[in-house]
């Protein structure tokens, strides 16, 4: 042994080791033992200091509903009041607007739901991988892509010298004007939302295991049997949370409106930001803005309430 | 097992989603190789100008800087703070955890115009308005739940006793935590930077209530031209995005594999 003893080998003990140590320690000066029951707080303040933020800003807009705008002025008044909201409760526009918002949102959910399940299952249940990843890049690309391009793609595509009515004018078709419609609304919603809702469902198909459904097809099922009895109520979890994110995103959108709407097929967030930056009334905006964050707590507030969290649960198995 | 019928009525429904998924993206990029003035169906011939043109456009160039700065702020902003909330939401016994997830899903849940126009008063209040950090920041909270999902499906997915083992060896909890915990986690903490990065970089509602003619993100640029005439140039600006979200998708593919988002939790 060629180790010599004392301080020598205090120098062969590694730096990082050294670096390791002192952190350690300081991290004990800085987070005693006796503190270390509430470590898992530590770990999420931050997280809970960044949602203040938001709900810092909810608070203010709550604040701003409570005054109307003094047309003399054109400042908020003084004076406390609930007229904003009385406002948008007589306002037929209003009513107008949020039955079209709640009447997309519910037509954008039946047919993502529709469209994402088989995708889902497909991308479950496929047995070759290269069409597995080819289905999941195709579903990533838009939802990387972001609202605004997306829309300016369907605004070529449907516009009224588009791709659409140049291929309809070759078969003799007049040219139809397809944008600005609320059927196109939906559509652009659809096409938005449907990455979102299959990789929300994708988690909760791969925990259906293949042989309950082969199960009931060798027990005679055939496979719309199989589907509505097997396969459906094994994914319910996955399902709701899908359904729920999607119902939500869509009743509170703002771009597919603006854009493939036009200004004719406004949802509730243009009418807030219409009050907010054309109107200037923003005690009127602030109202409506409430009225919609209501709307769609309701909405989470009764689905969670009847199913539990579904696949929105953050956290795991615990 | 698969009667045909089921075969047809699957496939039929997914490549129906498939071409509505890929369409835009498809004549989008078509559409920005057009050496016409005009976007048209068939385009009427090739050329690269519009790319020359969208790189001399000086309010383009600068609408791109603040997007990439507006990703990178909410990028350094929520992984350290999506990272520790994943763990600490999977790892450790907190009391009101029900109550924390709600709240924690807020950002998901509060419909983005009010979320964008109370931040827009608060950071108004605040005097911090008209910078382009604030908009990292508000991106980062409103992206919030993206990252801590990925982060916390991660943690799940590792054995408590691994930790206990490593302190039983005598790490601390620092050691325990880097060495340990940390790796473990990386693939969601990875999936979640990358999220992130391409949300902040993509997103729209928030940045157009949050900046002004001197701020202006990338999105906000191609919304504001849009609404006054649709030429090829936008396309062009456009193929850009499409170019970012096909690097993501490969980045993602390579770092995590895409698979990672079929398991089952």
């Amino acid at each position: 042994m060629t180790d010599m003893p004392g301080p020598v080998s205090r120098l062969r003990y590694p730096l990082g080791w050294r670096v390791m140590d002192a952190l350690e320690r300081g991290a004990g000066i800085l987070w005693p033992r006796a503190l270390h029951r509430l470590t898992g707080w530590l770990l999420i303040a931050p997280a809970l200091l960044l949602v203040a933020v938001l709900c810092l800003g909810l608070w203010r807009i709550a604040q701003g509903s409570l005054h109307v705008l003094d047309r003399a002025t054109f400042l908020p008044a003084e004076a406390y009041t609930l007229e904003n909201y009385r406002t948008v409760l007589d306002s037929a526009t209003y009513l107008k607007i949020v039955w079209r918002s709640l009447s997309g949102a519910f037509l954008t959910v039946v047919f993502t739901l529709l469209l994402a399940f088989p995708y889902a299952y497909m991308l479950v249940r496929t047995p070759s991988p290269f069409v597995r990843k080819a289905l999941l890049a195709v579903l990533f690309l838009p939802f990387f892509i972001g609202q605004v391009v997306r829309a300016y793609g369907w605004l070529i595509i449907l516009g009224n010298s588009g791709v659409v009515n140049d291929a309809l004018g070759l078969v003799g078709v007049t040219p139809m004007r397809l944008l600005f419609s609320f059927p196109t609304v939906v559509f652009g919603l659809v096409q938005y939302m449907l990455p979102f809702a299959v990789l929300l469902l994708a988690p909760a198909l791969t925990a259906i295991p293949r042989e309950t459904e082969i199960a009931a097809g060798s027990l005679g099922a055939n496979w719309l049997q199989v589907l509505w009895h097997v396969t459906l109520p094994m994914a319910r979890p996955g399902l709701v949370g899908a359904g729920l994110v999607v119902a939500t995103l869509a009743l509170t959108d703002f771009a597919m409106p603006a854009m493939l709407g036009g200004g004719s097929q406004d949802f509730i967030a243009n009418a807030v930001y219409d009050q907010f930056f054309r109107t200037a009334d923003q005690g009127l905006g602030s109202a409506l803005a409430l009225v919609l964050v209501a709307l769609g707590s309701v909405l989470v507030g009764a689905v969670f309430a009847a199913f539990g969290a579904g696949t929105l649960a953050m956290g795991g198995k615990r | 097992m698969t009667s045909p019928s089921q075969k047809l009525v699957i496939w039929a429904l997914v490549w129906f989603a498939i071409l509505i998924l890929t369409l835009p993206i498809v004549i989008v990029v078509a559409a920005s190789v057009t050496s016409g003035n005009m976007i048209a169906f068939p385009p009427e011939g090739f050329s690269l100008k519009w790319y020359r043109k969208i790189l001399e456009a000086r309010e383009l160039r600068q609408a791109f800087w603040r997007s990439l700065q507006v990703s990178a702020i909410c990028v350094l902003v929520s992984v350290p703070v999506g990272t520790l909330a994943g763990i600490a939401l999977t790892r450790y016994r907190l009391r009101f955890a029900a109550a924390l997830q709600v709240y924690l899903l807020l950002p998901f849940t509060v419909p983005l115009i009010a979320s964008g126009i109370g931040m827009m008063l608060v950071f108004g209040e605040w005097r911090i308005l008209g910078q382009v950090w604030p908009v990292g920041i508000a991106c980062a909270a409103i992206n919030l739940p993206f990252i801590i999902w990925s982060v916390s499906s991660s943690a799940a997915a590792l054995d408590r006793d691994l930790e206990l083992a490593a302190q039983n060896c005598g790490a601390g909890p620092v050691a325990t935590f880097l060495h340990v915990t940390l790796p473990a986690v990386m693939p969601g903490v990875i999936t979640g930077g990358l999220l992130m990065f391409v949300l902040a970089m993509t997103e729209f509602l928030v940045s157009l209530l949050l900046t002004d003619a001197r701020t202006v993100t990338l999105p906000v640029q191609v919304y504001n031209n849009i609404r006054s005439i649709i030429t090829p140039d936008l396309a062009a600006v456009s193929t850009v995005f499409i170019i970012i979200a096909f690097a993501a998708v490969w980045l993602l593919d390579r770092l995590v594999g895409l698979d990672i988002f079929l398991k089952s939790k």
